[in-house]
């Protein structure tokens, strides 16, 4: 560990500090940019989402931040360390899981945990009770002693979780985390993610999972194409869509596109789930052609609730195949 | 705005020792525990390699005689330890990138130095047994008798490590896995059938044995023939010399590819 990173790993543990990210460019040869201008801050304590359709420039944000790639124009910095000029100081400040699985196939459970945790520098005691209490809380005990190689891909998920927040840093990147993890799991995630900001961390999120999002960030940002189309939290981004409401249909498997009323506001169907916004004072005529198309054996069940992140994420980035919804 | 700017405390170089110790030791284990399924399989493979090449080198020619079957039997330590720097480093680092934990182990918080010395430690342990096996082949099938000096260790260590950080080297700089794979299969090839390690350098066109001069293949051999026998070469401070120049150099290519940022 150098002087600068020894530094940084103790100044920033007493003092507030901010993360932010300014003008950040990244291009590839001519294409277009993979990120394009994007800035945004996060603050300890924090569960911060990002984001995106497939390709919006999300992973490779993270990459820059980690030292993997370099930027073409901007800034990242960490209270006051330039994490740009200063890739080992990222490395240490900032924890990582990346979208790839962890390569743990020779390590038990509780060995990958644990060496992630002592190659973060934490105390050998200390990531012990740690390792048993992530494994714990995670339910993944009866694989503790099981090889990565035998592990289902959401259990190697969520090892990849526990090897990065074992000995967090004072940022705590996750890249997809809940991938392939199942519904039960995924709840147990989301608390531990809270668990990490409530320790002092902040914990920067990338995912495509926009309901989970919803219920689990404080604040978010939407990136589309590379460029940073939405910021605030889960509320302030769906204002957009105040004042609207969301019926869902479910087609009859087979079923064209029934024709669409005049009060419908905006509509788009993914397989036979068919999304409908309107305005809140056409629910009551909604219902009554929802019960037409049941009747009529176009719809077999229907739903009207309160407008979610989902549809405004769908409005922002003009995408219908939201993945993971 | 950037930390350079300031001016921090001088840690004492007694705790960037101790610092750098415990990473070593933390990354030892961790290649350690992470290759155990395939370190099994690289050492049995070693051994084959070690004895089969003085055996099969045997059958190719006719009547053995003293110095040949002691040319084989080096011949196969040194490819031992060219192996596994200069093919196995960068075929581990490709499959790192084949199975995309390579940004993982990039990002964790050690020095890059340490990660490359317990590598290098690693790649040690795997290639003694194959050492001990030609060694032991060639001493049973040609009864010939070695003379093991000091020297080496520090030849075996330098050769190793100039391999290894070669290999590394090859393995960080080239993007695609396909290509490390297609590099080192080749690399293979110019070893066993262009390089002195198992027939004297005298046996190839001059021009190549002048090439030899200068690349760090015939000084390995020379270093590790001369610290394992007596009278057959004559390794000279130009082969420390090559060899330490070019470990240098692969180990600031190396640092320089690893820290890359595309």
């Amino acid at each position: 560990m150098t002087v600068l990173q020894q530094e940084a790993t103790t100044a920033l543990t007493s003092t507030p500090w901010t993360f932010r990210v300014e003008g950040l460019v990244k291009t590839y040869g001519t294409a277009s940019p993979a990120n394009d201008g994007i800035s945004l801050e996060v603050k300890p304590g924090e569960v911060y989402g990002l984001l995106g359709p497939n390709g919006a420039g999300k992973s490779t944000l993270v990459k820059q931040v980690m030292g993997l790639l370099k930027p073409t124009a901007g800034s990242i910095t960490l209270g006051r360390y330039d994490l740009v000029a200063n890739p080992a100081i990222a490395r240490q400040l900032c924890s990582y899981l990346p979208q790839a699985q962890m390569p743990i196939d020779s390590f038990t459970v509780t060995e990958a945990i644990e060496i992630a945790g002592s190659i973060r520098g934490g105390q050998r005691s200390e990531i012990h009770l740690r390792t048993r209490d992530l494994i714990d809380r995670l339910q993944i005990g009866e694989w503790a002693g099981t090889r990565g190689v035998r592990l289902s891909g959401g259990v190697r998920r969520l090892v990849g979780f526990a090897m990065a927040t074992v000995s967090p840093g004072r940022i705590v990147f996750l890249d997809e985390p809940t991938n392939d993890v199942d519904p039960l799991r995924r709840r147990l995630l989301w608390e531990q993610i809270r668990r990490v900001a409530d320790g002092g961390s902040a914990v920067f999120l990338v995912t495509h999972n926009v309901l989970e999002a919803e219920n689990s960030v404080d604040r978010l940002a939407v990136i589309d194409r590379g460029r940073l189309i939405a910021e605030g939290t889960p509320s302030s981004v769906k204002a957009e869509c105040r004042g609207r409401m969301r019926l869902l249909l479910m087609l009859a498997p087979g079923t064209i596109d029934p024709e669409l009323p005049d009060f419908v506001r905006d509509a788009h169907r993914v397989g036979n789930r068919y999304t409908i916004a309107i305005n809140e004072h056409d629910v009551s005529a909604s219902i009554i052609w929802a019960q037409m198309l049941m009747g009529q054996g176009v719809a077999e069940e229907y739903a009207l609730g309160a407008t979610s992140l989902e549809d405004a994420y769908i409005k922002l980035t003009g995408d219908v195949t939201a993945e993971g919804a | 705005m950037t930390a350079d700017a300031d001016s921090p405390p001088l840690l004492s170089p007694q705790r960037r020792v101790s610092g750098w110790m415990r990473a070593y030791r933390t990354l030892f284990r961790w290649e350690l525990l992470g290759s155990r399924l395939l370190y099994p399989i690289l050492i049995v493979s070693q051994i084959l390699v070690g004895a089969g090449f003085v055996i099969g080198f045997g059958l190719l020619i006719p009547d053995v005689d003293a110095d040949t079957a002691r040319y084989l039997s080096t011949g196969a330590v040194v490819m031992s330890l060219i192996l596994v720097g200069l093919v196995v480093s960068p075929q581990l680092i490709a499959q790192q990138k084949m199975e995309g934990s390579y940004d993982y182990v990039r990002s964790m918080p050690v020095p890059r130095s340490a990660a490359l010395v317990a590598s290098m430690s690693l790649g040690l342990m795997v290639a003694i047994p194959g050492i001990v096996a030609a060694l032991g082949v060639a001493t049973m099938r040609y009864d010939i008798v070695l003379s093991v000096h000091t020297s080496a260790v520090p030849a075996f260590i330098l050769t190793l490590a100039c391999g290894s950080l070669l290999g590394s080297a090859v393995g960080h700089a080239i993007d695609r896995p396909q290509a490390t794979l297609l590099f080192t299969q080749l690399g293979i090839v110019f070893i066993i059938g262009f390089s002195p390690v198992s027939f004297p350098v005298e046996r190839l066109p001059h021009w190549l044995s002048n090439l030899h001069e200068f690349l760090p293949i015939h000084h390995m051999s020379l270093l590790v023939r001369s610290s394992l026998t007596e009278g057959l070469v004559d390794a000279t401070v130009k082969s420390w010399l090559v060899l330490a120049v070019w470990t240098v150099i692969a180990a600031t290519v190396t640092g320089v590819v690893m820290g890359r940022r595309a």
